[in-house]
């Protein structure tokens, strides 16, 4: 035996210990060369974007804050703005409430019926938005559609449901609520699921009526299964772009552009890719604020 | 249970059944609409007088509207791209989270805390913060208009890294000591033993990603230029553009066939998908 047999399987062990001490990083490569390649360095570029002009063909152009000084003064992001908080607050606010409501009526049913009905309140969340959005347009075309057909046959006057600025935007907002119900209502029942049986049996030994038992017992304890609809509810709603851009694609004469529909004319038609990247920016920046908001408002102490 | 109480739980019963029905008319008038003859499409009739496959036909084989109009659809197309979009974002996103929850979950390392945290920062973000740049990324990379640029982006999903990880770190680390100690290397341990043991957790998320890739939007909208590469999402859209003509009939078609696998993969794994999103919901 000489010197050089036993340093072997020293220098064996010490490529083994070095192996498991990189293995970690090894198996995290390929997500992470993925979250490099299209996380980090995409927002990295676009708030540098932001601070610069571009069509994508000829030189960028560095102009630091003047995109977002021509945004504050540009109309048409204002009302962009108006028609993303209005959809945005309205279905948060109406949402929630019908699939909370919806979610305590399941629970006092038999679980039978219940189970089939969340199956036919789930079906839209499955449904790609592009059909749902084709669908209801159908339902509101203003000449052929079966809204319109139905008001006739009885009667009652017609309407130009996707053609009328004021109507535009509640019609969209009608099929979203339709839309969201159901995920909601489901994320409810769960939360609902995890109230203790005694509770309630207390409450109504206490001598509690049916709304006293919700408003004390129920919506107390639901405060977080809450808190995640109503964040995820208005980030959602903040950015949403196919129903918009079927539907209506901002019309009439812009009534029912959203943030995210302008961001998106912005980039990719009029090639306009640092004034878009500003938009995007506002945009991140709103789906913080309001989810930080909710945090607020719904105050998880107990 | 009182008289009474059975009484209010019939008539919820009875509203709730009512608001279904009038809640799945959408659905309804869709199928109804892909089955009706040109005649009635825009009748108020609810169900087809005289139902027909007309629509699908055309859907299949073209749509001859006059002597020299013969529309053709690049269905099948559509069709195609969107399984092998799905199917390979599937297994490559159930492969790399899978590795990537694993160290998460039963490694140390350094950097672990801050990459986590960052990672999940990412998820609140919305897809318009990276969208611009990562085309213009494929584009300089010539891969526009290709799988591979709608693919790719879809294998970075931190809520699925997250959701594994969660159901990983119930697995008892004495499992891993013991195959350890067997002389199991980190892959084997992954592959022969915490695999098999998530399964749970990677049905959920195999159904959630199916369903969003399937059905996504925006990300094969400013990829794909070709008609020939379009996904359903984008295919069905584009019906309406065509000639200036609505087709509502064809289209409906399309939606229904494009709805029908997505709708019949989550009745076959409901339950698995109803306990997931709930599990979820509980953890977030």
């Amino acid at each position: 035996m000489t010197v050089a047999d036993i340093s072997q399987p020293r220098r064996e062990a010490t490529w083994s210990r070095l192996w498991e001490k990189l293995t970690p990083y090894v198996y995290l490569s390929p997500f992470f060369l993925g979250f490099l390649a299209f996380m980090l360095i995409p927002i990295a570029f676009s708030l540098f974007l932001s601070l610069a002009q571009w069509d994508g063909m000829r030189p960028l152009q560095f102009i630091g804050l003047q995109n977002f000084i021509d945004l504050f003064s540009d109309k048409r992001f204002w009302n962009a703005f108006r028609v993303t908080m209005i959809i945005t607050v309205t279905c948060t606010i109406v949402g929630p409430a019908g699939s909370l409501f919806l979610a305590v009526l399941l629970d006092k049913v038999g679980e039978r019926i219940a189970g089939w009905l969340r199956a036919i309140f789930f079906l839209p969340s499955v449904t790609s938005a592009v059909v749902i959005t084709y669908i209801w347009k159908q339902l509101y075309s203003a000449d052929y559609g079966y809204f319109n057909a139905f008001l006739q046959q009885h009667g009652l006057p017609v309407q130009e449901w996707l053609k009328n600025p004021k109507l535009v935007v509640p019609a969209i907002m009608v099929m979203l609520i339709w839309a969201g119900l159901g995920w909601d209502a489901l994320i409810f029942s769960a939360g609902l699921k995890t109230i203790p049986e005694d509770l309630y049996d207390q409450a109504k030994i206490d001598g509690a009526g049916d709304w006293a038992e919700f408003w004390h017992v129920t919506f107390p304890l639901l405060r977080p299964t809450l808190l995640f609809v109503l964040v995820t509810s208005v980030i959602f709603l903040l950015g949403i772009f196919a129903q918009i851009q079927l539907m209506t694609d901002g019309g009439p004469m812009h009534a029912s552009e959203t943030l995210s529909l302008y961001l998106y004319t912005s980039g990719f038609q009029y090639h306009k890719f640092g004034y878009a990247s500003a938009i995007a920016v506002v945009l991140t920046i709103m789906m913080v604020v309001g989810s930080w908001l909710n945090f607020r408002f719904v105050r998880l102490e107990v | 249970m009182g008289r009474r109480q059975r009484i209010v739980k019939t008539g919820m019963v009875v509203l709730l059944c009512f608001f279904a029905i009038f809640y799945v008319f959408p659905y309804v008038w869709m199928m109804a609409m892909s089955l009706k003859p040109d005649g009635e499409i825009y009748t108020v009739n609810i169900f087809p007088q005289e139902p027909t496959l007309e629509q699908y036909k055309r859907l299949a084989f073209g749509y001859q509207f006059g002597p020299e109009y013969n529309l053709q659809y690049k269905y099948g197309a559509y069709y195609r791209n969107t399984i092998i979009v799905t199917v390979c974002s599937l297994v490559l996103v159930l492969f790399f989270d899978a590795l990537a929850a694993y160290t998460f979950a039963k490694f140390k390392f350094r950097g672990k805390t801050v990459l986590f945290w960052t990672m999940i920062g990412t998820m609140m973000l919305p897809i318009y913060a990276t969208i611009i740049p990562t085309f213009w990324l494929f584009s300089k990379l010539h891969l526009v208009n290709t799988y591979q640029a709608i693919i790719l982006p879809a294998v970075v999903d931190a809520y699925g890294i997250f959701l594994l990880k969660q159901y990983m770190e119930t697995i008892p680390d004495e499992l891993l000591d013991a195959a350890k100690v067997d002389g199991a290397g980190a892959f084997r341990r992954f592959w022969q033993i915490v695999l098999p043991l998530s399964r749970p957790a990677l049905g959920t998320l195999a159904i959630f990603r199916f369903i969003f890739v399937w059905n996504d939007y925006l990300f094969p909208l400013v990829m794909l230029r070709q008609e020939s590469m379009y996904t359903l999402t984008i295919g069905i859209a584009q019906m309406q553009m065509r000639q200036g003509m609505v087709v509502w009939g064809v289209q409906m078609a399309a939606s229904v066939l494009a709805t029908v696998p997505v709708i019949i993969l989550v009745m076959v794994m409901q339950r698995q998908f109803i306990s997931g999103l709930m599990a979820g919901a509980f953890k977030a």
